[in-house]
């Protein structure tokens, strides 16, 4: 006789009823929108790419032809571009950080209960909402002005009114303009974080022996990390397309002292008409985008993921 | 080591409310582990987080050994606090968490490490001190937040309902651990809790509050014998005494048809024409119509059907070794009674009973001031 040892049945994952049917029903709705979207930003990236092969400058009719890599290669060795990609760097990363460390001094006055705090709040903010290009304006002639500006006014009294600000520092002019406007935005966010952090984790921290400066190295600032990353992140990728403050402030200017890629590029396509070299500038500048967001990116999730 | 004095202090949230902690005296001796007990908003927490130095002390005064307290912030108390939702620092290890408060007194690193893993020894911590809190269960949370109070080998520790966010298993094994604890440690505790069997079972002696005054501080068998008055007698107690608002006889007290008859002694402390009569579940005997009600203990202090008290039984809850009946009295407000006696009693509901109080040990308290008589 033989005894029949059943073995267990193996257990497989059984296949969704009409996986595939299904996940198209469900999307081809979504068709159309995908579409228009490759259609406004893949195919002007693709002819961008076509563009930048070409010796192709607008001023000389017919002059367009075939170059292969040449206009890359012009990038490279431009040392005007690689000046401007380093404003950029400096502008971009000054702007952020500088910003970063006001905007949370200014949250931590914020979080404390104070006599007219909401009026405070609201003036610290105010920065934020107004639009770019009025507010480098704004700074361009009520405050850097030579002749009637606010700073040089204030300055006279101590024989030191005669500084045309803009000409002198151009590049350090364009970044206080774009720090004065990027503060309220990371005060908002350490400011959110400072709210959301529990009250008895701080008090233990009281008991536990901390004084103010303990509690903020040791408590505080670990728990604001990732809103610290996230308005750093977020505040880089605004800044890093910078145009309109620089456009009004100095135009780029003295040379290129404070031209930053964007308005390099810009100027390149539409002031100088070089399409093809403006084009491979522009690819260039994409992939080196995409290459660092994805790492800040990387960043801010796992930062995220670890907290929840 | 130290002890612990509340004299007449007092906390006030906002100017001219109610004080949240009313003129609280406590005399808490050195290694002495004492229970703060009571309601919801019964200042309980404030009155430890006034010793603790996380709430202002607007009246009176707090000293710890001795020193007063007023004024001197919280880090300079020499006391750990284990809060109810434990509080560890979502950023730092277990490891981390736990050394936090020797760090910031500037004690050696090696010394900090040595001490931790004790700690952690003793908790069942060991495996645990690289982890974060995060990936901690609530018992293992739980433990982390003592063992960050006990490295520091403080003067006071403080803890505030630490129990009340582990299971009722937990719960019940926690609390002899801690008390065990604070046993060998001798380091004197002050413990809040609204569970009153944590407080019975745990302190050596109880401080009772309602409404931010201080009801009573006894030992748990006083609180339970001696109530001091109406609300401690309601409060301490599961279930909760039988409470009666009574006219008074020549002899006792009419009790819905029927009269109780009460000890001279007893009856002599009586001057009002009304009083409140406290009977306790398990001070009854049960007895019905046709004998006695199955297991139901045989009434001792009744004598004939005079002492008797007719109730008409509404719910049986058998819990195994006891029962609990819920039932009426006969009286026109069909007050409610409960009465605790040995387990299946056979009793039903709607049965017709005789309640006859066992002993001559009952709580008389004025019916206007609610003080024991
Ligand atoms: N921060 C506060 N501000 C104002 N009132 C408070 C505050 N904390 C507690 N209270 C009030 O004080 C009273 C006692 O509260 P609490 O000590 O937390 O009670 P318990 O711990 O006994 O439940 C309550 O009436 C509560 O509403
Ligand atoms: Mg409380």
């Amino acid at each position: 006789m033989t005894a029949t040892v059943e073995r267990p049945a193996e257990i497989v994952p059984r296949e969704p009823v009409n996986k595939g049917r299904e996940g198209w029903v469900r999307r081809a709705p979504l068709l159309p929108a995908l579409v228009f979207t490759i259609i406004v930003t893949q195919l002007p990236f693709l002819f961008t790419i076509w563009y930048s092969l070409q010796s192709w400058n607008l001023v000389r009719p017919g002059s367009q032809q075939f170059v292969g890599l040449d206009n890359y290669v012009n990038v490279f060795t431009d040392s005007q571009f690689r000046g401007v990609a380093l404003n950029t760097v400096v502008l971009t990363v000054g702007a952020v950080l500088i910003a970063m460390v006001l905007g949370l001094a200014f949250a931590l006055l914020l979080d404390r209960q104070f006599r007219g705090r909401g009026v405070v709040r609201t003036l610290l903010i105010t920065p934020f909402l107004i639009t770019p290009v009025a507010a480098a304006l704004l700074w361009k002639t009520v405050l850097f002005s030579p002749t009637y500006g606010l700073i040089n006014f204030v300055l006279s009294p101590f024989g030191a009114g005669q500084t045309d600000w803009i000409s002198a520092f151009p590049l350090t002019s364009v970044m206080v303009a774009l720090v004065w406007q990027w503060t309220p935005f990371m005060m908002l966010l350490t400011l959110a974080g400072l709210q959301s952090q529990p009250h008895d984790v701080l008090e233990a921290a009281r008991v536990d022996g901390a004084g103010s400066f303990a509690i903020f190295r040791e408590i505080t600032l670990p728990h604001l990390r990732r809103f610290i990353e996230l308005g750093i992140v977020l505040g880089a990728i605004y800044l890093v397309n910078t145009f309109d403050a620089i456009y009004m402030m100095t135009q780029g200017g003295p040379g290129t002292a404070s031209a930053n890629l964007p308005f390099y590029i810009y100027q390149r396509a539409f002031l100088g008409f070089d399409i093809g070299q403006s084009a491979a500038m522009g690819v260039v500048v994409v992939v080196a985008t995409i290459i660092v967001s994805t790492f800040a990116l990387r960043l801010i999730f796992r930062s995220f993921q670890e907290e929840s | 080591m130290a002890d612990v004095v509340f004299d007449q202090a007092s906390r006030v949230y906002t100017a001219g409310a109610k004080p949240a902690v009313d003129r609280l005296d406590l005399e808490i001796a050195d290694g002495e582990f004492v229970v703060l007990v009571g309601p919801s908003g019964s200042g309980k927490s404030t009155a430890l987080r006034m010793l603790a130095g996380l709430e202002e002390i607007d009246g009176g005064e707090i000293r710890i050994g001795g020193r007063t307290m007023v004024g001197v912030p919280s880090r300079d108390r020499d006391i750990a606090m284990v809060f109810q939702n434990y509080a560890l620092y979502p950023n730092k290890t277990v490891g981390e968490n736990m050394a936090f408060p020797l760090k910031m007194r500037g004690v050696e690193k090696s010394v900090q490490q040595e001490k931790v893993r004790a700690a952690a020894d003793v908790l069942g911590l060991t495996d645990f001190l690289d982890r974060k809190p995060k990936a901690l269960s609530g018992g293992q949370r739980q433990r982390v937040a003592m063992g960050r109070a006990i490295v520091r080998e403080p003067q006071v520790f403080l803890m505030d309902e630490p129990l009340s966010n582990l299971d009722a298993k937990m719960r019940v094994s926690t609390r002899t651990e801690i008390a065990a604890m604070q046993r060998r440690l001798g380091v004197t505790t002050v413990y809040v809790t609204h569970d009153q069997v944590e407080a019975m079972t745990m302190g050596d002696r109880v401080a009772l509050l309602a409404d931010g005054r201080l009801q009573q501080f006894a030992t748990p068998a006083d609180l339970y014998d001696k109530p001091a008055n109406r609300f401690v007698a309601g409060f301490i107690g599961s279930p909760a005494m039988n409470l009666f608002t009574l006219p008074v006889s020549a002899e006792g007290v009419h009790i819905g048809s029927s009269e109780l008859r009460l000890p001279r002694e007893v009856r002599g402390r009586i001057s009002a024409d009304t009083v409140t009569l406290g009977i306790r579940p398990e001070q009854w005997a049960v007895a019905n119509g046709r004998g006695t009600a199955g297991g139901g203990a045989d009434g001792v202090g009744g004598d004939g059907a005079g002492s008797g008290v007719k109730a008409q039984i509404d719910v049986v809850e058998e819990l195994g070794s006891d029962a609990y009946l819920y039932a009426h009295l006969d009286d026109e407000e069909q007050t409610p009674v409960v009465v605790r006696t040995g387990g299946r009693t056979g009793a039903r509901r709607g049965d017709q009973v005789v309640l006859t109080p066992t002993s001559e040990d009952l709580h008389l308290f004025d019916a206007e001031s609610g003080e024991r008589l």
